[in-house]
């Protein structure tokens, strides 16, 4: 029964997978747009999951990592965009950064304002993409050394991720001539790797997304069936026992918490190039906490769960906010949503599936164990 | 020739000036079962704290073998050879049965060294003998939370044997248990006898009758005797230790 | 500088009155809940309310308010807190979600809006509040110039800490309550009724956040989002402080209102709270248990 279980569980991903590699048979571009942001929703629901639901820490913070990885293409691609070589310099410099220039100052990114020569090596989109996915991870990694190594758990970690995402987020705002504070980095370029451009509308991008969500759920579904990832949902259970076990727990929190933000910064990359732009809103509490309400409906249990989770949420919200005067009863309906599946569907909609699958299964297996009675019943009387 | 397996020597902890532990010093020797008795507040637990890394000593020693383990970290302490039981029993209660076992089973500390979808042939015949000695094989697909709190503490049992120490701390195995949930423990406990060296808090005398050749009484975080039942038995400073209720036994 | 500080004490002394109804219910029931900022939302709107509908200034408000956002509490206690004893990070999103409900009850003036019916001082808008006379301008105390609003907000801090604290130590709900906070189930053993002494505790510190709440209507504007930094702040105090310290929260909050005052003195309100963001953090990681942590065994 629990191999086909197992066989259930990766016929849904295998499906899933299926059903987004094909969506370009049946969407005009627009849909395309629309569904490849909210499949990078998904990616963050993924990573949710990794570390709430695999690892026990209710990351309060992860629009922190979504953040830095938006804002580490966006750099790219904001001295990419044709506006930034308007301002009669040789060197593309930031529209907004001439706004902001000290009276004359020379145009140039060396030394346009205090600074703004850290843009430099954006120049450079590989090192706006390297950043992108090293900056989340080795912040993870500075944060979860400290954090973990000094035995700091449950609710304190939640406490502490949401101070930070709080805290970088007002730094970013307050360094308004470096990062245009509130409004974000806006009109960006469009990346182009070699003789391909990830248009936003094309199906390239749509593609380049949909294929990423699939790595991430397959390399992530592997990683938790590994050795490390069984230690991982123990140490999740009692961190003690598993200390005494001989694991050196807070290596494992600290690997986990470092994949969990490296996908999640991996997904604000991709949310720059669909969406065209990064704000500090992506570092709002309200967005960090709205992923982990996707995650919660979908199952904080499942990686899978949570992905369709935030697809689904994100689907209806659309669907629902066309009509203007829907918008706020959206924002009801999600509030009642949320309290409803924390009362009665405390696993969401994967741990209902799955249980609904465990009362089939034994259904079907009690039904052919009495039919093998039967037959064994009934052979000594022919 | 008998080896030395534990060695403790002059082993104490102060919490703010009150020495719960003081002074202790035991030589446990290899395959042997050692239980440790002593009223509530004796120190008992606290002394394996000590051993296990859990509670920093604040002075003497602990040998394992010839390596000096003092003040290594639980983790380490743990991969060096010491299994512990803890008092209340912790299993990891979202996970199978199985699957707690396979954990424990696991020979590497790190989680670089975990990142692999194998396990050992060794690792899997260790758990498949643990579900055998504990009994458990029935309940092995079902989630360690759904146990019985008898099941619950040999699982926990199993796990420490899975994880194949060279000594076992055993923090009172048969707390709770009905009695013939005591009498399957002791079954486990004399099959390991001889395997492993062991070590058991305990107040349940007849369950001490049982299995203990060689007791150590611990009374305000000192050793007040050490030896065989007859001997802790007769002793005058044991009985004076707890007299009113006439002798422990 | 003394403006300074004493700006610091009064932004100090509304976040102590938020966190002091926090700290009751996390340390005694093990709830975080993330709705206590729209209890200060609605002891803002009670105030607007009243002035609007009934006349009544802001003496009246006070009592008024804080009979509102306890009855609110209450419910809030029976239909949802009561069912996730136990699970506190599930009571933080659960409450999350009670928040977001709350607020938009207000932004769609109780549903209302969609009928075309607007009720005036509801609604996503902006409200404003005047102060009475009495409060406004200044006041001259050992030689300094102080705002009248602001000491008038000190003290009403004061007297519900004083009280907050006759209620915990001097009477018998207050012993039962702190015999909840070191240990649920030995109180329950002891014939303490948990559930009834929980129910009060939750109304009563939604009560002090409904005070807190026509405190700041005074000298802020009024919306539906203005309780969410409320309450990540409060819940920063509590956390900071100690868990299940009240004693531990005033100080916090002081140490906090302060930091923030003097920072936003010396560079800007953004830096400000940038700077309390990361006092806090260091908090937790040097102490995890906060400052004031009642040791358990």
């Amino acid at each position: 029964m629990q191999a086909t279980k197992l066989r259930l569980n990766l016929a849904v991903y295998v499906i899933f997978i299926a059903c987004i590699l094909l969506a370009p048979m049946f969407l005009e571009e627009f849909a395309l747009n629309r569904l490849a942001k909210f499949l990078v929703f998904g990616m963050l629901g993924v990573a949710i999951a990794l570390s709430w639901g695999y690892a026990g820490i209710l990351n309060l913070g992860q629009g922190l990592f979504f953040g830095l990885g938006a804002y580490m293409l966006g750099m790219s691609l904001k001295l990419a965009s044709p506006t930034s070589m308007a301002q009669g310099s040789d060197t593309p410099v930031p529209d907004f950064m001439l706004w902001n220039a000290e009276p004359g100052s020379k145009t140039d990114l060396c030394c346009i304002n205090g600074g703004s020569w850290l843009w430099i090596p954006f120049q450079n989109h590989w090192f706006g993409i390297l950043m992108g996915m090293v900056l989340p991870t080795l912040v993870a990694f500075g944060l979860g050394m400290v954090v973990f190594r000094k035995r700091i758990a449950g609710v304190f970690v939640s406490v502490i991720t949401l101070a930070c995402v709080l805290l970088v987020r007002l730094l970013i705002v307050d360094a308004q001539p470096l990062t245009n504070g509130w409004n974000g980095l806006t009109d960006l370029g469009i990346l182009t790797i070699g003789e391909t451009e990830f248009d936003p509308y094309s199906v390239t991008t749509y593609y380049l997304v949909a294929i990423s969500l699939s790595v991430a759920l397959i390399l992530g579904r592997l990683l938790t069936e590994t050795r490390s990832g069984m230690i991982l949902q123990a140490i999740r259970d009692d961190y003690n026992r598993a200390r005494y076990l001989g694991f050196e727990v807070s290596s494992f929190q600290v690997f986990f918490f470092c994949a969990s933000a490296l996908i999640a910064g991996y997904a604000g990359m991709l949310y720059v190039i669909v969406a065209e732009f990064a704000s500090p809103a992506f570092m709002e509490l309200s967005f960090s906490i709205t992923m982990v309400v996707w995650a919660a409906v979908g199952g904080r249990g499942s990686l899978i769960g949570a992905c369709i989770g935030a697809l689904l949420i994100n689907v209806i919200e659309t669907s629902v906010s066309e009509t203007a005067a829907l918008v706020e009863a959206w924002k009801v309906i999600i509030g009642l949503i949320f309290v409803l599946v924390v009362l009665f569907m405390p696993q969401g909609l994967a741990g209902l599936a799955s249980s609904v699958t465990d009362r089939v299964l034994e259904r079907f297996s009690g039904r052919a164990a009495r039919l093998r009675q039967a037959d064994s019943q009934q052979q000594p009387a022919e | 020739m008998t080896v030395a397996a534990l060695t403790l020597d002059g082993l104490g902890v102060a919490f703010a000036g009150f020495k719960a532990v003081d002074g202790v010093s035991i030589i446990i020797e290899e395959g042997e079962l050692r239980v440790v008795l002593g009223a509530n507040g004796a120190g008992k637990t606290t002394l394996m704290d000590l051993i296990s890394g859990k509670t920093r000593n604040t002075s003497g020693r602990v040998y394992l073998y010839d390596t000096d383990i003092t003040h290594w970290q639980e983790h380490q302490i743990a991969r060096a050879g010491i299994g512990r039981k803890f008092q209340i029993p912790s299993v990891f209660r979202e996970l199978s049965v199985r699957r707690n076992l396979e954990v424990a089973s696991f020979e590497t500390p790190g989680v670089f060294s975990n990142l692999s979808l194998r396990q050992t042939a060794a690792s899997k015949r260790r758990v498949e003998e643990a579900l055998e000695l504990t009994g458990l094989g029935p309940q092995a697909d079902r989630l360690a939370g759904g146990l019985s709190h008898g099941q619950t503490q040999w699982l926990e049992l199993g796990m420490l044997i899975t994880q194949n120490p060279k000594i076992l701390l055993l923090d009172e195995p048969t707390a709770g248990m009905t009695q013939a949930e005591t009498r399957k423990t002791t079954e486990i406990l004399n099959a390991l006898r001889g395997k492993h060296t062991i070590i058991v808090v305990e107040h349940d005398m007849a369950f001490v009758r049982e299995v203990a050749r060689r007791i150590t009484v611990m009374h305000l975080g000192q050793v007040l005797a050490e030896g065989d039942i007859k001997t802790i038995e007769k002793d005058e400073r044991v009985k004076q230790a707890y007299l009113g209720s006439k002798g422990i036994m | 500088m003394v403006d300074t500080l004493f700006i610091g004490l009064s932004v100090g002394s509304v976040l102590l009155l938020v966190a002091l109804g926090l700290a009751i219910t996390y340390g005694a029931m093990g709830v975080i809940n993330m709705a206590h900022g729209e209890m200060v939302m609605l002891g803002a709107y009670t105030t607007v309310m009243t002035s609007t509908w009934l006349g009544l200034g802001i003496w009246w408000s006070l009592p008024i308010a804080f009979a509102v956002t306890a009855l609110v509490g209450l419910v809030i206690e029976r239909l949802i807190i009561r069912r996730l004893y136990g699970r506190l990070l599930d009571t933080l999103l659960a409450t999350w979600g009670v928040a977001i409900l709350i607020q938009q009850m207000i932004r769609l003036e109780f549903g209302l809006s969609f009928f075309g019916i607007h009720i005036q001082g509801l609604g996503p808008g902006l409200q404003n509040m005047s102060i009475p006379d009495v409060l406004a301008g200044t006041i001259n105390i050992f030689g300094t110039e102080l705002n009248k609003y602001r000491v008038f907000m000190i003290l009403v801090c004061a007297l519900m800490t004083g009280v907050t604290w006759l209620i915990m130590y001097k009477t018998s709900v207050g012993m039962q309550v702190r015999a909840i906070i070191r240990n649920a189930r030995m109180a329950a053993a002891c014939g303490v009724d948990v559930k009834r002494v929980n129910a009060l505790t939750f109304a009563f510190g939604s009560g002090l956040a409904g005070v807190a709440g026509v405190l700041m209507a005074g000298f802020k504007t009024v919306f539906p989002d203005m309780g969410t930094p409320m309450v990540v702040d409060g819940f920063l105090v509590v956390v900071v402080g100690g868990i299940g310290s009240l004693i531990g929260s005033i100080l916090a909050a002081g140490l906090l209102g302060q930091v923030n005052a003097v920072v936003a003195w010396a560079h800007n309100d953004v830096i400000a709270r940038a700077v309390v963001f990361a006092v806090v953090i260091l908090t937790i990681v040097l102490k995890p248990n906060g400052l004031f942590a009642y040791k358990r065994r």
